[in-house]
């Protein structure tokens, strides 16, 4: 009996080919999706300082420091001092080849021989004797570098070639002695952008001397004692970290944004759920002719589910394994987007690669196997319900399920309320906010058949009369198979109204960070003095050229911010040091009233300014403490304000330069911006400036950088934006499908129009009059459900992934293009069923039920 | 002939194909039908019924051979003239599921006139008028599914007849019915068809309708044999 069961769902799966194609689609897209995001955040993370953990080995520890970096004494006096053995200096920075068109090369100096107690990955795979005379040579030999075997058959560099290098400093030769190639520790991803030397030539070259950059620490792990001995001795700038840490905070930074990339990925594998259930609830329909016949002849109800559940089972695995593979190929396309966001907004992070781990493979089956598992039991359970006596007809069906849609649209109005209230008086989470987005859609989604109808209904009230019998048939077919179309329209609402309401929440956001930049860009010029802070000298140049520009014909004023790392609460923690003038200090917009006496507060008492987001994640208050690490100690400053900033959403300190340099040394600036005199030539004052600067600097206008930072801005949304078309477009194969489905299913009504007299051309308007139709209801609902969803967005979900508060932009656009788009896919997703069902001959038509 | 035939049908050949077997339903089949004159179509199930009638009505086109109704070949016809040509001329009733589902019995009976002309005032008094001797006046805004399988065979034939078109062509009609109900629908096809006189080709295993025919074919071996 079983044997027989199954060979009647296999010919009958055979059969519809296309309905097939479209559940194992759906179920495809939606694993692809999030694999694919999974796999890109996973790798972008993990590639982060890739080439200096290849490097760190076993090293447990690491003592970074702010941007002065660490004083090479400190190196000696915890080797000598404490006699540490297992250390290993490391000097870093970036530096681009003479070559052009190619990218920056990361420079890494170590100790080659110090370095092998720590067995660092990279010495590891080599042989030992060729090993040894390199390093030795790395050592003794000035200016020497180290190579990937493949970056130096790309540029042609045979061993003992001179390689040139560019730096703020000017052209340096260096010397390649040897290749090294990847191994099991180190990839050729890792390898291809680096550049090695010792200890020496790394601080000659990048003008470091007498700096380190950090310093890999091995220790047991219990002991807490050598641990804190280190503490005691580091200075102010410095802080010991140990490496699990640091690979938490990593992930800790770019939670927020993870978790709405995950979003994302989760809504495509939700309307990819829609297509298969979509499809099993076709199949079923489809053979309750069939089922009746089985069940008679005693076919019982579990042995009926379990074939419906087989089958699904099957399809199943079949799109989980496409989707794996197709996740992964999207996982490459989506790597350099979230990497590039990640670049542009968190931290730096050598080129990433795809990596798959067999974690990652075994989530996506895990998930698309339950998926089509949990939309598949809705028909399942309808086909155990069929009765064997008398197979109900269509239109029982749908009198049936009219009923269960009153109850079901009430459900879902407590619903949506439970959840909008859920999402405002849910606290911090990010996760509660993005869940009630979802419950939120899922319950209008429950409330669209109930709205069609009454749409419907109201549609024939008011225009029946022109419509003419033909007319209103569209508007009546979309009625009488509401348990089909229903579901269609919900699911394209849904797709909809997610696109619109993250369109809003995109505009505001662009809107907002658009009115901040313009407010706090004051000045009519700026200056960026970029450049390694470490470099000695520094200080002196920029102070230097400081004056300079002071002193020219045209310039009224100057304010002048320096941006680097401090100590604050034991964190490296962003702050600027600004000296701001009257003009500069309206560039700052405050949460709150500012006293009268605030400005002198700010430069003259220990007191700092903090962003947004840092309030936000930090829960900072005005008047409160930050406790700053500095050479003599901690001290600390009180919160004398918080202003919006939209720059990162970690969020920074702010200082005057006065209360600075009281503190912590002078490194110099990192820009300076320029107020011109009253009628003063701007485009004459950018060329005098620009003359006065050498190669990293540069001057821009206020416009030049509120364009680059548009462009920033636009750039990290790239990513959702991708994501969004890419659900919706998933469910717009949904809508087809359905629509499929549907056409199908009423072949004999079309046919006994076809016999009637109705030409193929006016069956086929009616078909595509019915999808846009469809489509046009999906449209209209999902604008006041995209504006509840872009609320929830601005309002709770990245105010509290990011800590901005940013202000709601209505746009009439966004909503007529959501709208548009939703009765352009469905006139479109009808367009084949028409052409398909035309093309059924009428004979053929007639012959079925 | 002096008259001119309603329905001539010269030489027709009909096969389906399946896979690579040729399952030949007519062959070189002819057959002249007088204006008015109901013919009645028996035949074993599988016979062809249905296909005659479709091949007539222009559903299906023929292998080779010949329609002619009312002077106009519909063989020579596109499938978008054919299709305008039943509309204006032929009148459908299957064995069951005739009616459209989404519509009311009253616009499944405007239907076919709307897509002859903009339905007017008198239109549907006419349609109202013709429930009425169908006994069927309290069901105008009544959806198909509730009514009976009689009462919806009764609504179909209205729709047949209710563009006046010269030619009926009657899928078992009665194949639903029980006995009484049958006769009762029968009768309706005689008073409104025949009488109206009308062409009428109907295919039906009914024993009581023989009695009422014209003339009275089977189908075997891939043509009619006159009973
Ligand atoms: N589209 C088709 N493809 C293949 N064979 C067909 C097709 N349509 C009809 N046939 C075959 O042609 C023959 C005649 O079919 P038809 O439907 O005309 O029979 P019928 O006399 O109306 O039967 P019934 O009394 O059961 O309605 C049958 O053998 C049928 O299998
Ligand atoms: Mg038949």
């Amino acid at each position: 009996m079983n044997s027989i069961l199954k060979r009647a769902s296999r010919n009958f799966l055979w059969q519809h080919p296309w309905q097939l194609a479209l559940a194992i689609l759906g179920i495809a897209l939606g694993v692809a999706v999030v694999i694919a995001i999974d796999l890109a955040m996973e790798s972008s993370l993990s590639s982060f300082n890739q080439a200096a953990r290849a490097f760190s080995g076993n090293a447990t520890h690491r003592i970074i420091a702010s941007d002065g970096g660490l004083d090479e004494k400190l190196y000696s006096r915890l080797r000598v001092g404490l006699g540490l053995a297992n250390l290993s200096p490391v000097v870093t920075g970036y530096v681009k080849l003479e070559q052009p068109g190619e990218d920056s090369f990361k420079l890494i100096g170590i100790d080659p021989f110090i370095e092998k107690s720590l067995h660092s990955g990279w010495q590891t795979g080599h042989k030992k004797n060729s090993q040894q005379d390199l390093l030795t040579q790395l050592m003794n030999e000035p200016n020497s570098a180290l190579l990937s075997e493949k970056t130096a058959q790309r540029l042609k560099l045979p061993v003992n070639a001179p390689l040139n290098i560019v730096t703020d400093h000017g052209t340096q030769q260096l010397k390649v002695i040897g290749l090294i190639s990847a191994n099991n520790a180190v990839s050729e991803q890792v390898l291809a952008k680096l550049i090695i030397t010792d200890i020496a030539t790394a601080q000659e070259v990048l003008g470091l001397f007498g700096r380190l950059s950090s310093i890999e620490v091995l220790v047991d792990k219990n002991a807490t004692e050598t641990l804190s001995t280190i503490q005691n001795v580091l200075p102010g700038s410095a802080l010991l970290i140990s490496m699990d840490n640091q690979g938490d905070s990593m992930r800790e930074m770019t939670r927020a944004f993870s978790i709405n990339l995950k979003a994302l990925g989760l809504l495509s594998l939700l309307v990819g759920m829609f297509l298969i259930y979509n499809t099993m609830t076709f199949l079923v329909i489809q053979r309750r002719h069939l089922i009746g016949s089985l069940r008679i002849v005693g076919v019982t109800r579990q042995q009926i589910f379990l074939v419906i559940i087989g089958e699904a089972f099957l399809l199943a695995i079949i799109g989980t394994f496409i989707g794996i593979a197709l996740g992964i190929v999207l996982g490459q396309g989506l790597l350099h987007l979230i990497s590039g966001t990640i670049n542009a907004i968190y931290f730096h992070i050598d080129t990433a690669s795809l990596m798959i781990t067999p974690l990652q493979i075994g989530k996506g089956v895990l998930l698309g196997i339950s998926a089509t598992l949990l939309a598949v039991l809705p028909p399942a359970f309808e086909a155990t319900r069929l009765s064997p006596v008398k197979v109900l007809a269509r239109s029982r069906l749908e009198s049936d399920s009219r009923r269960l849609m009153q109850s079901i649209g009430l459900i879902s109005v407590v619903l949506i309320s439970a959840s909008l209230a859920m999402a405002l008086f849910s606290g911090k989470s990010i996760t509660v906010g993005l869940a009630s987005i979802f419950v939120i859609l899922f319950g209008f989604g429950l409330l669209t058949p109930v709205l069609t109808l009454l749409l419907m209904r109201l549609i024939e009230r008011l225009f029946g009369r022109f419509l003419g019998i033909l007319g209103r048939l569209p508007v009546r077919m979309v009625s009488a198979e509401i348990s089909r179309t229903g579901i269609a329209i919900a699911a394209l609402m849904i797709a909809v109204s997610a696109t619109i309401g993250m369109d809003l929440m995109i505009g505001s956001f662009r809107q907002t960070v658009a009115q901040w930049l313009h407010s706090s860009l004051p000045a009519d010029l700026y200056v960026s003095l970029p450049g390694d802070k470490m470099a000695a000298g520094k200080a002196l140049t920029d102070q230097f050229l400081k004056e300079k520009i002071a002193s020219l014909g045209g310039v009224q004023m100057l304010s002048s911010v320096f941006h680097t790392k401090l100590i604050a609460d034991d964190q490296l923690t962003k702050v600027s040091a600004f000296e701001l003038n009257l003009k500069s200090r309206q560039g700052f917009i405050f949460t709150h009233k500012v006293a009268a006496n605030f400005w002198y507060r700010f430069e003259n008492q220990p007191t700092l300014l903090v962003t947004e987001p840092y309030a936000y994640h930090h829960a900072v208050k005005l008047g409160q403490k930050i406790l700053l690490k500095t050479d003599q100690g901690e001290h600390s400053f009180e919160v004398a304000g918080i202003y919006a900033d939209y720059s990162g959403d970690q969020g920074h300190l702010a200082m005057s330069r006065q209360n600075y340099q009281r503190y912590w040394p002078n490194l110099g600036y990192s820009g300076i911006g320029v107020y011109a005199r009253e009628g003063a030539d701007i485009k004459q004052l950018e060329s005098g400036i620009s003359q006065l600067l050498t190669m990293p600097q540069s001057v821009k206008s206020d416009q030049d950088i509120y364009k680059a930072s548009m462009e920033v801005f636009d750039q990290t949304f790239t990513i959702t934006e991708t994501l969004r078309w890419l659900s919706a477009a998933i469910a717009c194969v949904g809508v087809f499908s359905a629509l499929m489905a549907l056409q199908f299913e009423r072949t004999r009504q079309l046919g006994i129009l076809r016999a009637i007299g109705i030409t193929t051309r006016q069956l086929t308007v009616l078909i595509i009059s019915e999808t846009g139709l469809m489509g046009l209801i999906a449209g209209l609902l999902a604008i006041p459900v995209g504006l509840i969803v872009a609320y929830v967005l601005i309002f709770v979900v990245y105010q509290r992934s990011f800590g901005w508060t940013m202000a709601f932009f209505f746009d009439s656009g966004s909503l007529f293009q959501g709208l548009v788009f939703a009765f352009l896919a469905a006139l479109l997703a009808g367009v084949f069923p028409a052409i398909k069902m035309a093309q059924t001959r009428p004979a053929e038509a007639l012959r079925t039920e | 002939m002096t008259t001119e035939a309603a329905i001539s049908l010269e030489q027709l050949n009909k096969s389906y194909r399946e896979s690579d077997q040729q399952h030949v339903v007519f062959r070189e089949l002819t057959l002249r039908v007088s204006r008015g004159e109901f013919i009645v179509l028996l035949g074993r199930s599988g016979s062809g019924k249905s296909t005659f009638l479709n091949l007539i009505s222009g559903i299906d086109p023929p292998d080779s051979g010949k329609i002619i109704i009312n002077g106009t070949d519909i063989t020579s016809l596109s499938e978008h003239d054919r299709t305008l040509f039943r509309r204006y001329h032929i009148g459908f009733v299957f064995q069951s599921y005739n009616l459209i589902p989404t519509l009311t019995v009253a616009e499944n009976l405007l239907l076919p006139l709307e897509l002859i002309r903009r339905a007017s005032r008198k239109d549907r008094d006419s349609v109202a008028e013709l429930l009425d001797r169908l006994k069927l006046s309290d069901r105008l805004d009544s959806y198909p599914d509730r009514l009976s399988g009689g009462e919806q065979q009764r609504v179909a034939i209205a729709r047949a007849l209710i563009h006046d078109p010269d030619l009926i062509l009657a899928d078992e009609p009665t194949g639903n019915l029980d006995l009484d109900t049958a006769e009762q629908v029968l009768e309706l096809l005689d008073i409104l068809v025949r009488k109206a006189g009308k062409t009428m080709i109907m295919a039906t295993h009914s024993q009581e309708v023989i009695g009422k025919a014209n003339r009275v074919f089977s189908i075997r071996n891939q043509s009619l044999h006159l009973e």
